[in-house]
């Protein structure tokens, strides 16, 4: 099961970087960024994740002996991560917004005044 | 007593007086041998000395489109710290501050006055100083490479027990012990691509683009006059001078005779026969070079002698 | 572990930049009260720092925080840890000298801006962020606050609203260095599956010696990640675009001290989390990136048209010799990389500075169609002089000293490992060098000097309240140069002896004993020892300069009366000499100059330019490719 989750994490990952390489639109950069942060994400959980665990929240009464949890620490990890992404991807589309205004197009190709 | 011979060292020998004394004749051998190789007369050894008072007595025009201060400040700036690196390199044995800066420090301090000149040329606003400074700027570029190339050469030719070095102490108690660089075939190569980078570095003949009278009327010269063209003109003869000591000091160090004013003495018979076969001759044999030709001859030609020379001393 | 007071010192310079940051947006339009609340965090935070020189640089301690007290329980660290070792208050005092002298020269600087508002609390951000990455004794953490650290200098890079080239740069800034931040991520959580921590200390106490495929992955990444942080080669474009369109005093922040958060972490992941550095394989790595870094970009420098533009290459021309150095291995390269990263920070710091005063007087940057200025604003000439000499490593000024180092660093251990590939690193270090010196006298001639365009007749000085930072950041340049021995003997050897003392670091932070009882590869690296082979005391030359500076001055004084006097000419028609004509406005700009050298390497000068087309697709390919190459390097040689 975790598997999966591995080798959907790393095609996320994957696609988003084919996509910041190869789709001229910068809003598609974008979305590309994006998907690598999502891959990355659910790379985290998984990495903290126990089979079978329970949520690490608990009160002294439900304590039993045998009983695991999941490892907290990669959640919090991606919670914050999940936060930046978003900062990142809503700075990255007002960028854009301010870009598209100033140059009249999205296609990356001809946003290219800072070259040589 | 330390402090009175330090005073000499710095003022009179190898320092201010003797630099200056020395650069001005050097100068005067290489014009009066150049015009006998040219089947002329050719003035007096001193001509340059009687040039130097001469111009000291002239009136100094600033331009109006000058930046007074480095326009003025800039001759004097290269000039002395001209003598302050003659003082680092020894001569027959003879080290006035030894063991102060080594070979790279050298290579540096060396760029300080060809600065001055580019930074002076530069302030007086001259489109001709333009460009003798681009130009003087693509010889420093051209001549840099071959120059390390050498001298990393001789520092891994005069490696002591595993360690290469930098120093020019250790250079010249090597040499003692093996006998003249020059005389090892490894660093021959080594040797001639130094030969050919001491016209570079001074700026004499055939490698002088950046002041190429004919072409722009001594580029970041053209507007100096009086005192502080003489200035500049005792830099290029005081040049003269630290480049060939280098070269004795690196390639024709350690010949001792034990007494040390016979050492020195015989230091500076080598600092005239290196000025004659590296300035005199290639300015009497060679035309001026074009700048692209001159930065391509002293990275291809120049560069791969040295870097044989390289290769040689570290894997034979 | 004693309790003393300085303790709190490390996260309260961090705190009063943040809080700083939240307060300045409070004060909203009142500009004195901003200033004021600016000044005071950043003067704080070089206060609390220079408190720790004494018992971090002097007594060697090395300074623990547990945030809220979570101290390691059963040898798990579990709390967040601020950990100060010689080596992270080194780059924090770089960051707050850097910080504090940019910020008052803001205070005028910014003036000319419309969207003022926002700028102090992103710059105190960018502070705060930086500040936190340094003295961060947690990975996750160095992650958020490199996070916070780029975001700030996005927002500051689009800042510039009539700046038409901003948003660009902002945009190429934010997707290729979201790669870098990726890595970052990454790595940290595949690090910490293998260790179940993600304290510092503890990760470099487990992880070397049990290396498997997975850490080999996680160095490579965070290699990439800071690489990418301190705009290595391929990552420099963003860079260049970032710097040239950023304001000036955040150029100053972002090449001086966000690339110094790259080189922080490369040596924390390299030489401290996975001590890979003792690897030959890793070490021609780096030297290799190091070279080429320090290489392309200069070429690409002596390419540029704008001022600021050119010197963001040479930023990052500059950090390859830092690389390189790093890259070497040996005590001497350590300090000597260390050492250029101080002067690095300082002389471009200056530079930068420099090029807003230029920008503030005239309104471009542009060096085409400036000229002449030395004679409007002489101080900012030669403040210029003092940076251009000492970037370019011209003695007495502190370029010359690191360099030298480098050089000497280089050398032996080309003459240790028997490789003449490291005598041609010093070669390639020394055309660098030298390409250096000459793009700055383009900059000199074609913005300082020659002849200057009618339209800037009326351009004044910059005022005092923008040259008293400059000043300062030039007299530190001098200090670095002249006194090379303070340096060494305070500051960069405690900070070189701090990077290879890992036990010591793992110790304080675990408790006594726990390095000893994890570590298995003890001694992978010797003491420190600071071996020179050459020779070089600029005070002595300096005193030398000085008497023979008399002697000349005396001779010319006894010498008065067989001189001729000094005139200035008497009008415009004689201001030049023009092959006897009046004189017409010809300056030689930029563009024209090194002709002879543009001309025999056309082929490769025009192969670079075309290369760095502009297009974010291509630099995000460069990106992913330089992630590629060196996690297959990694997995091959490690």
């Amino acid at each position: 099961m975790m598997l999966a989750n591995y080798i959907g994490a790393v095609a996320l990952v994957v696609i988003g970087f084919y996509a910041m390489v190869m789709k001229r639109d910068i809003i598609k950069i974008v979305v590309g960024m994006g998907l690598v942060d999502y891959g990355l994400n659910l790379m985290i959980v998984s990495v903290g994740f126990n089979e079978g665990g329970t949520a690490p929240i608990y009160t002294f009464g439900e304590l039993t002996s045998g009983m695991y949890f999941v490892d907290p620490i990669p959640q919090a990890l991606t919670l914050t991560s999940i936060v930046i992404g978003a900062c990142v991807t809503a700075m990255a589309l007002a960028l854009c917004v301010r870009l598209y205004k100033e140059y009249g197009t999205l296609d990356a190709h001809e946003i290219r005044r800072l070259h040589g | 007593m330390e402090i009175l011979i330090k005073a000499v060292y710095i003022l009179i020998f190898p320092g201010l007086l003797f630099a200056t004394v020395f650069g001005l004749w050097l100068a005067g051998i290489d014009r009066k041998l150049l015009a006998r190789m040219q089947k002329r007369v050719g003035p007096p050894v001193l001509q340059p000395t009687y040039d130097f008072f001469k111009l000291l007595g002239k009136e100094t025009i600033i331009p109006a489109n000058a930046a007074k201060v480095t326009f003025l400040a800039a001759p004097y700036v290269g000039l002395i710290s001209l003598v302050v690196t003659a003082l680092f390199i020894p001569i027959g044995g003879l080290q006035a501050f030894g063991g102060m800066a080594d070979t790279v420090v050298i290579l540096y301090l060396m760029a300080i006055p060809s600065l001055a000149i580019i930074f002076g040329g530069s302030a007086s606003g001259s489109p001709f100083a333009g460009v003798g400074v681009s130009r003087s700027m693509v010889s420093i570029m051209s001549y840099e490479l071959p120059l390390i190339l050498v001298l990393l050469a001789v520092g891994r030719a005069a490696a002591y027990g595993g360690y290469t070095t930098f120093s020019l102490e250790q250079i010249t108690v090597i040499q003692q012990l093996t006998g003249p660089f020059l005389l090892d075939w490894r660093l021959i190569p080594a040797a001639v691509a130094m030969l050919l980078v001491i016209p570079c570095e001074v700026g004499a003949h055939p490698f002088d683009v950046g002041e190429a009278e004919t072409e722009i009327c001594e580029g970041p010269l053209v507007e100096y006059s009086g005192a502080p063209l003489a200035v500049f003109k005792l830099s290029h003869c005081i040049k003269m001078f630290i480049m060939t000591a280098l070269f004795t000091a690196l390639f024709l160090g350690g010949v001792t005779t034990g007494m040390l004013w016979l050492d020195v003495i015989i230091a500076l018979v080598f600092c005239t026969i290196v000025t004659v076969v590296s300035m005199t001759l290639t300015h009497a044999v060679m035309a001026r070079f074009r700048v692209e030709q001159l930065f391509k001859f002293f990275w291809t030609v120049v560069s791969g002698l040295a870097l044989v020379s390289l290769i040689l001393v570290w894997y034979v | 572990m004693t309790y003393d007071v300085y303790m709190h010192f490390p996260v309260l310079a961090i705190m009063a930049l943040f809080v700083g940051a939240f307060l300045v947006t409070l004060s909203g339009k009142r500009e004195v009260l901003r200033n004021i609340i600016a000044g005071a965090a950043v003067l704080i935070a070089l206060t609390l720092l220079a408190l720790l020189i004494k018992p971090v640089m002097v007594d060697g301690e090395i300074i623990t925080y547990w945030m809220g007290n979570w101290e390691p329980v059963n040898g798990y660290a579990i709390g967040i840890a601020l950990e100060v070792d010689a080596l992270s208050l080194f780059f924090g005092l770089l960051v707050a000298i850097a910080v504090a002298c940019s910020c008052f020269y803001s205070f005028q600087y910014i003036r000319q801006d419309d969207a003022r508002g926002g700028y102090f609390t992103l710059y105190l951000m960018l502070a705060g962020g930086v500040m936190g990455i340094v003295l961060s004794g947690d990975l996750f953490n160095i992650y958020v606050m490199l996070e916070v650290m780029t975001f700030a200098a996005v927002g500051l890079t689009a800042f510039r609203t009539w700046n038409p080239n901003a948003r660009e740069a902002a945009f190429k800034y934010l997707v290729v260095g979201s790669i870098g931040s990726s890595c970052v991520l990454l790595g940290t959580a595949l690090v910490y599956a293998q260790c179940h921590t993600l304290n510092l200390a503890q990760i470099s106490a487990l992880i070397p010696g049990r290396m498997n495929p997975t850490m080999v992955l996680a160095f490579a990444l965070l290699f990439t990640g800071f690489g990418c942080k301190s705009f290595m080669f391929p990552f420099h474009p963003i860079a260049a675009d970032a710097h040239g369109a950023a304001p000036s005093s955040v150029s100053v922040l972002i090449s001086g001290v966000f690339t110094k958060t790259g080189v922080y972490g490369i040596i924390r992941v390299s030489y401290f989390l996975f001590r890979s550095m003792g690897l030959t394989s890793m070490q021609t790595g780096l030297v290799f990136i190091g070279c080429v870094s320090m290489f392309v970009c200069v070429t690409m420098a002596l390419n540029q048209h704008d001022f600021k533009r050119l010197l963001a290459f040479h930023s990052i021309s500059q950090i390859g010799y830092i690389l390189t150095s790093l890259g070497l291995c040996t005590a001497l390269g350590i300090a000597g990389g260390l050492y250029h990263a101080i002067n690095h920070t300082l002389f471009k710091g200056l530079l930068f500075l420099t090029a807003g005063a230029v920008l503030y007087a005239t309104g471009t940057t542009y060096l085409e169609k400036l000229g002449g200025l030395a004679r409007k604003m002489p101080q900012t000439a030669a403040l210029f002089l003092i940076g251009a000499f000492s970037i370019s490593g011209i003695p007495p000024f502190n370029g010359f000293y690191s360099k030298w180092m480098i050089y000497q660093a280089t050398f032996e251990k080309a003459s240790e490992t028997g490789s003449i590939g490291y005598a041609l690193v010093t070669v390639v270090c020394v055309v660098t060098s030298v390409l250096t010196l000459a793009s700055f006298i383009k900059v000199g001639q074609s913005v300082f000097f020659g002849q200057m365009p009618l339209e800037y007749e009326n351009v004044k000085e910059t005022p005092l309240s923008m040259r008293i930072p400059m000043w300062i950041m030039a007299a530190l340049c001098v200090f670095t140069g002249v006194a090379p021995n303070i340096m060494i003997n305070y500051v960069i050897g405690p900070a070189t002896g701090a990077v290879l003392n890992f036990p010591g670091y793992i110790d304080a932070a675990m408790g006594e004993g726990y390095a000893a009882a994890t570590i298995t590869d003890t001694g992978y690296l010797a003491e420190p020892r600071l071996l020179t082979i050459g020779a070089w005391n600029p005070v002595n030359w300096l005193l030398l300069f000085v008497v023979v500076l008399a002697a000349v001055f005396l001779v010319s004084i006894l010498g008065k009366r067989d001189r001729g006097e000094v005139n200035c000419a008497p009008d415009s028609k004689h201001a030049v000499f023009f092959g006897g004509e009046e004189s017409q406005y010809s300056h030689v700009a930029s563009g024209d100059l090194f002709w002879g050298f543009k001309h025999n390497l056309r082929g490769y000068l025009g192969f670079m330019s075309k290369a760095h087309s502009g297009v974010t697709n291509d630099y995000v390919l460069w990106g992913v490719t330089a992630l590629a190459v060196i996690i297959l390097y990694c997995f091959a040689f490690m």
